[in-house]
């Protein structure tokens, strides 16, 4: 409706130049523009596989709703007990009330701040190193053992070293977030540049790309669907670690919060501190996802890529 | 520009590949792939290598293009001994080797964008070179939304993109189909028209490499070794109506003996013991492949 003013004049200038175009379809086009032709574009991409995409989405959440809801009303106790577990209502209130204070979205934001400190750190460290030691067999060898023998030790092992390692709290539970992070990158980074097609690096030369050209142009971008494999795993494992360095040491953060409340037998508050952290998970792999897509628009296309 | 200028300018992308000999392994896995091989592509010559599977004709185009060394002998391009792949030798692969994520034309321009050129220069000349293969409607596409004739194209037109002295081709049209192939073989003939550029160009189709070249070099099967030489004295521009003339055909068969020789050769000793005739089906009263 907005352009109707704007579009006939367009076309009238478009009209000059060339004439031969047909007078009779514009009245037609200017009015398709509008509602019409959002409802054509909505109506092709609610296709019926996305629908249903959709509803068995919702019917997975609202399962696991469900299960918890019936098992909190009729307090369900046979092995496992549901009788201290809080009911979705309560922890709906608790979010209602500690939802919106400070001290709720402040620990959001730091463990968010960890996060992206550590899995950065992990990314400008992890994807160098990986392309290196995938693409010189001396760089492997030299750091390879390192990298198996540091590689089984959890990051939550790193906890009480960690402590002692770095001069403050936070700089710890950055650090542990970054080796949580930091060797799925590496191993899908070194895979990435193993499974590259040894063809492409023979035409890249061929067309006279130095070694430095080489790495920037050819390996890193024929890299990059392993690396990012590398980068959603990292974000879990991340997560997992950040969660672990903030319950046994941390002040503040969502892993802290939700061992506070378990100290405070505050139930809801358990709850409530759970479901953030799995929304913050989704949400920190949606983005990687995200950037994903945006990033390497020609796996669309790819054989056995994403359809 | 004088004569002499124009000369040298001419006389540039001479392959001189001299008593050349590879050697994969050590001591007793030790395999000799080419053994005291010399050959030559002069400047705008087009040069075929055909011979059997494994007799190295592939190892020696490796070689030329910088990516295997020699054990014996040198290869020189324009009397300089090559030590490395270079933008001075286009290659064309058999596989498939445009960069999945990099657009068509971005694809063509890799070359000269490694070579530093400004951007308007690379889209101006990225775009000529697609419109010559015939496929300027393509260049926001990426590789694998297009056909295997058409990717093979853009890899022909991505390797003159950086206005190489030779071209190297290693069985480029291979993985294609027949009706493809022959398509393929005239708009190479075409470009090269062009161009020309020396190409020495590997192949095992016989047609292929009378169609397309000024000479051909046979080998001998593994150790590879030059068994022939022949001129192909058919006139340029090169048609396909061509390869219906008595000339044609005659080359044709003087190379299929030739090769016969070499492909029987390079087949396992027991096929030459009991010759061709005994791997045929045996017909018994019971039918095919029951003697009784």
């Amino acid at each position: 409706m907005i352009s109707t003013s704007e579009k006939p004049e367009a076309k009238v200038t478009e009209g000059q130049t060339a004439p031969s175009e047909p007078v009779a379809t514009e009245p037609e086009l200017v009015r398709g523009v509008t509602l019409q032709d959002i409802a054509r574009w909505l109506s092709r991409r609610i296709t019926r596989d996305r629908i249903i995409t959709l509803v068995l989405g919702c019917i997975s959440i609202g399962a696991l709703f469900l299960v918890w809801y019936l098992g909190t009303k009729y307090r369900f106790e046979f092995y496992i007990r549901f009788k201290n577990v809080p009911t979705p209502a309560e922890v709906f209130n608790q979010l209602t009330q500690v939802g919106l204070s400070n001290k709720y979205l402040v620990n959001i934001a730091i463990s968010v701040r960890r996060i992206v400190t550590g899995f950065l750190i992990a990314i400008a460290i992890g994807v160098p190193l990986g392309l290196l030691i995938g693409k010189y067999e001396r760089v492997r060898d030299l750091c390879m053992p390192c990298v198996e023998i540091l590689r089984p030790i959890p990051a939550i092992a790193w906890v009480p070293m960690s402590i002692m390692l770095w001069p403050n709290n936070e700089a710890a539970i950055v650090f542990i977030t970054f080796i949580g992070a930091f060797f799925p990158i590496l191993l899908n980074t070194i895979h990435g540049v193993h499974s590259l097609d040894g063809v492409l690096i023979r035409a890249g030369r061929c067309l006279g790309a130095n070694e430095a050209q080489l790495f920037w142009n050819v390996i890193l971008p024929g890299s990059l669907p392993h690396i990012f494999t590398g980068l959603a795993v990292g974000m879990g494992v991340a997560w997992v670690s950040l969660i672990a360095a903030e319950m046994i040491s941390g002040q503040f953060g969502v892993g802290y919060f939700t061992w506070e409340a378990y100290s405070l037998v505050d139930y809801p508050a358990i709850m409530l501190g759970m479901i953030t952290i799995g929304v913050l998970g989704l949400a920190c792999s949606g983005v990687i996802r995200m950037v994903g897509f945006f990033l390497m628009p020609w796996l669309a296309y790819a054989p056995g890529g994403r359809k | 520009m004088s004569i002499a200028e124009a000369h040298s300018e001419a006389a540039k992308g001479f392959i001189d590949v001299r008593s050349m000999g590879v050697t994969f392994g050590a001591d007793e896995s030790e395999v000799i792939a080419v053994k005291d091989v010399s050959l030559n592509v002069q400047p705008g010559e087009f040069v075929s290598l055909i011979g059997p599977s494994g007799c190295g004709k592939s190892t020696l185009l490796s070689i030329v293009a910088g990516f295997v060394k020699p054990t014996k002998g040198e290869a020189l391009l324009d009397g300089k001994a090559i030590t490395r792949p270079g933008s001075d030798r286009g290659v064309v692969f058999q596989q498939y080797s445009l960069f999945p994520w990099l657009s068509v034309r971005k694809n063509v321009e890799f070359g000269l964008k490694m070579a530093g050129v400004d951007q308007n220069k690379r889209l101006t000349t990225a775009r000529s070179l697609l419109d010559l293969a015939g496929l300027l409607s393509f260049e926001n596409h990426y590789p694998d939304q297009l056909s295997g004739g058409m990717k093979q194209r853009i890899g022909i037109v991505r390797a003159l993109a950086t206005s190489p002295q030779v071209l190297l081709m290693d069985e480029p049209f291979g993985a294609l189909d027949t009706q493809t192939r022959v398509v393929m073989q005239e708009i190479l003939t075409n470009i090269w028209q062009q161009f020309r550029i020396s190409v020495l160009f590997i192949t095992h189709d016989i047609e292929e490499s009378i169609f397309l070249s000024d000479r051909i070099y046979v080998m001998t099967a593994r150790p590879g070794r030059i068994k022939a030489e022949i001129k192909v004295p058919l006139p340029r521009p090169r048609t396909p109506e061509m390869t219906d003339t008595p000339e044609f055909m005659n080359l044709v068969q003087e190379l299929k003996g030739l090769i016969r020789e070499e492909s029987l050769a390079a087949m396992a000793p027991e096929i030459k013991e009991r010759g061709l005739s005994g791997f045929g089906m045996k017909v018994g009263p019971k039918g095919v492949g029951q003697l009784y």
